[in-house]
């Protein structure tokens, strides 16, 4: 824990500097860290974050239909924390890239995914968003959309059917439930 | 194609040809689809006569781009809502043009609904409509320079 | 007098993947510039590099929720060059899936419209909750939800499956008895008609002059449908009305589709008691012959047509698609100047606009 130089990298279960055993000195910042970066409060905060998260209203291309079918009565996300979408993006938690990026949307997706604070995820839902799709020689889409924005979980179909996506969303929810509270 | 089935779409062509006389070359292919041909000097009359004739809104505007032969052909395709007889029939007003320059007179005073199509025509073959209130990009990206896309220049990799 | 410029953007709850700016007055909009191409993916490129067959499933996608109307405009021209005549029960069968697909795409253009643009979520799950039988009955037909590739140039792929005519008959009948509530709750309630009625009128001269099509014209008095004036499919030996109302407001134009959907369903159980016996398909050889042919089907949205242009290969030397909703473009500008910004929402969702189908 503890370097010669007595400078540690930063961390969520160190808190700044060490001047004797037993004694440290540092910021309050470091300390809120420390505390609910270490379980139980750790398993407190992502559990309050995997049961609310609230997509981005953005419909990228054609698997909107299906994200669409998925909101509605039979799959039911809110049961997971999932509701209906608004339109605040500063309120927002996932976005979610339903199908083909052009290059004159990808900007744009770019524009959107700036604007939501942490932390932010986003699955990419359908084949286009994955690697191209049906499309992957056209003129005017962007083929990998990891290049415009950092996904976390890809959902392949076209369109993947409204159980595949749920089950992406269960994944999401695994993957924050594993990660650290400061990490983003 | 009997008789009294074709009964209006002969009609319509030989109004057609005698209004704009030699230089068009009218066709009817077959029930409901009748083909004009002009060279642009005559687009706008003959644009002005088949409205006259009932044809008051275009449903498409298409440009063909035959590079072997060096042209492209801008085709028009027209149909009626006033006329009960001519609702079935669809009037491709085809204008050719010199592949090099292709350059033609709008047609959005006589028909308002080809403004968008233009505009796509004109981004996706480089058509020049002469007149058009607001030739600019429609469809593609706003950084986009390369040529036309629509062109055959412009090649996809073939699948196997 | 000052204006203030304002962005509509593609991430917005009332614009779907398109940009409408809007320059407004106060509360009234003084000028509305679509600004569209968000979801260009050059589709009819890709066609001209692929051969018929592979071309089906692409040129499906501009309309995922209106999928078989866009393949059987694809498939006609090509039959039309080739020759080839689509044996009755094939025809039959392409009559079925498509007005299956018509009553879904309506309650979807519906559903958003009543529901999510007038500001409340009830609608959306109303429409959407009735959506999903009729998926899973084009599900048990074609194996796909949305994306259904059905038909191929001669016929379509596959035969009735056992038990469908039943579970049509229990869906219609389902549907019919839910249509009441629908209009009980959602069309008489008095909050939807103050911010329907009289909003965003088109009149019948305008809409001739601008060339919109589908339920948009039908709403503003001109009754015009492509079954009825160049009948396809079976659609000359089956007794339907096209509705039409003269008024040209938001309203209208909904309870147009509304009515539509009465008559699809009256459309399939004729169908379904008639449909006669023999083969499905018949064959065709993956080849556009020389030549030049244009389709016209009336899909949810409007007339579209599909124009091919043949070289002799197995490879299309042109395809221009043109969809109800590129047509019906024209007329978003034109009645959005004068409205109010809270009208907005109401006027571009009664137009059904789907952007993915008129960027192609």
């Amino acid at each position: 824990m503890d370097t010669e130089s007595g400078k540690e990298p930063r961390s969520s279960s160190s808190f700044g500097m060490r001047l004797a055993p037993g004694v440290w000195v540092g910021s309050l910042r470091d300390l809120i860290e420390r505390v609910f970066g270490a379980p139980p409060l750790k398993q407190l905060v992502n559990w309050g974050r995997i049961y609310s998260l609230w997509p981005v209203h953005l419909m990228t291309a054609c698997c909107g239909a299906e994200f669409g079918a998925m909101m509605g009565p039979r799959y039911d996300p809110e049961r997971f924390g999932m509701q209906a979408a608004t339109g605040s993006l500063r309120q927002s938690d996932v976005l979610i890239i339903e199908g083909t990026v052009t290059k004159k949307m990808a900007k744009r997706v770019k524009v959107v995914w700036e604007q939501m604070p942490n932390p932010k995820y986003a699955i990419a839902m359908g084949d286009c968003a994955c690697s191209g799709g049906l499309f992957h020689d056209s003129y005017s889409i962007v083929n990998e959309v990891q290049k415009v924005i950092p996904i976390d979980v890809y959902v392949p179909g076209c369109p993947p059917r409204p159980e595949a996506l749920l089950n992406a969303v269960i994944k999401l929810r695994e993957k924050i439930r594993r990660e650290e509270v400061y990490s983003k | 194609m009997t008789a009294e089935h074709s009964a209006i779409e002969l009609d319509i062509a030989a109004i057609v040809r005698e209004q704009l006389g030699n230089a068009t070359q009218v066709k009817v292919d077959r029930k409901g689809r009748v083909s004009v041909i002009v060279p642009r000097e005559f687009a706008r009359d003959a644009a002005v006569g088949l409205q006259r004739l009932g044809f008051d809104h275009a449903i498409a505007v298409s440009g063909v781009d035959y590079r072997s032969e060096k042209r492209i052909e801008v085709v028009y395709f027209l149909s009626s809502y006033s006329r009960d007889d001519l609702t079935h029939v669809v009037l491709s007003l085809k204008v050719q043009l010199d592949r090099e320059n292709p350059s033609m007179p709008t047609l959005t005073a006589v028909w308002e609904s080809v403004n968008f199509f233009e505009r796509e025509a004109y981004e996706m073959f480089g058509v020049n409509f002469e007149g058009h209130p607001n030739l600019q990009k429609l469809l593609l990206q706003d950084n986009w320079d390369g040529p036309p896309p629509m062109r055959k220049d412009l090649k996809i990799p073939e699948l196997a | 007098m000052s204006t203030l410029d304002l962005n509509v953007g593609p991430q917005h709850p009332g614009s779907g993947h398109m940009r409408i700016m809007v320059r407004t007055d106060g509360d009234l909009i003084v000028e509305a510039t679509p600004d569209i191409g968000y979801v260009h993916r050059g589709c009819e490129k890709i066609a001209e590099s692929r051969n018929i067959i592979k071309n089906i499933p692409m040129l499906c996608r501009p309309n995922i929720a209106d999928d078989s109307h866009l393949n059987w405009s694809y498939v006609a021209p090509i039959e039309e060059l080739q020759g080839v005549e689509v044996p009755e029960r094939g025809r039959y069968i392409r009559t079925i899936l498509c007005e299956i697909n018509r009553i879904a795409s309506h309650l979807y253009g519906m559903s958003i419209m009543a529901g999510i643009f007038s500001g409340h979520t009830t609608m959306y799950m109303f429409g959407f909750g009735d959506r999903e039988l009729l998926l899973d009955l084009a599900e048990m037909l074609t194996g796909a939800r949305l994306t259904f590739s059905f038909f191929v140039p001669g016929g379509v792929r596959r035969d009735l499956p056992k038990g469908f005519k039943e579970k049509l008959l229990e869906t219609l009948d389902h549907i019919e008895r839910r249509l009441p509530a629908i209009d009980r709750i959602f069309v008489s309630n008095p909050v939807f008609i103050e911010r329907a009625r009289g909003v965003g009128i088109l009149r019948r001269e305008h809409a001739i002059r601008l060339g919109v099509v589908g339920p948009v014209v039908r709403g503003s008095g001109v009754r015009c449908d492509v079954r009825k004036d160049a009948p396809y499919g079976v659609y000359d030996n089956v007794d339907f009305e096209i509705p039409a109302l003269k008024e040209g407001d938001s309203l209208s134009r909904w309870l147009v589709r509304f009515e539509e959907i009465k008559q699809s369903i009256s459309i399939l159980r004729q169908v379904i008691r008639d449909i006669p016996k023999g083969p499905i398909a018949r064959k065709s050889p993956i080849v556009v012959p020389k030549g030049e042919a244009i389709s016209r089907i009336e899909s949810s949205r409007g007339e579209i047509n599909h124009y091919i242009v043949g070289d002799g290969s197995d490879k299309p030397y042109r395809v221009k698609m043109n969809t109800g909703s590129f047509k019906n473009l024209s007329a978003l500008p034109f009645l959005l100047k004068g409205a109010r910004i809270g009208d907005m929402p109401i006027i571009y969702g009664s137009l059904d606009y789907w952007p993915v189908e008129a960027d192609r």
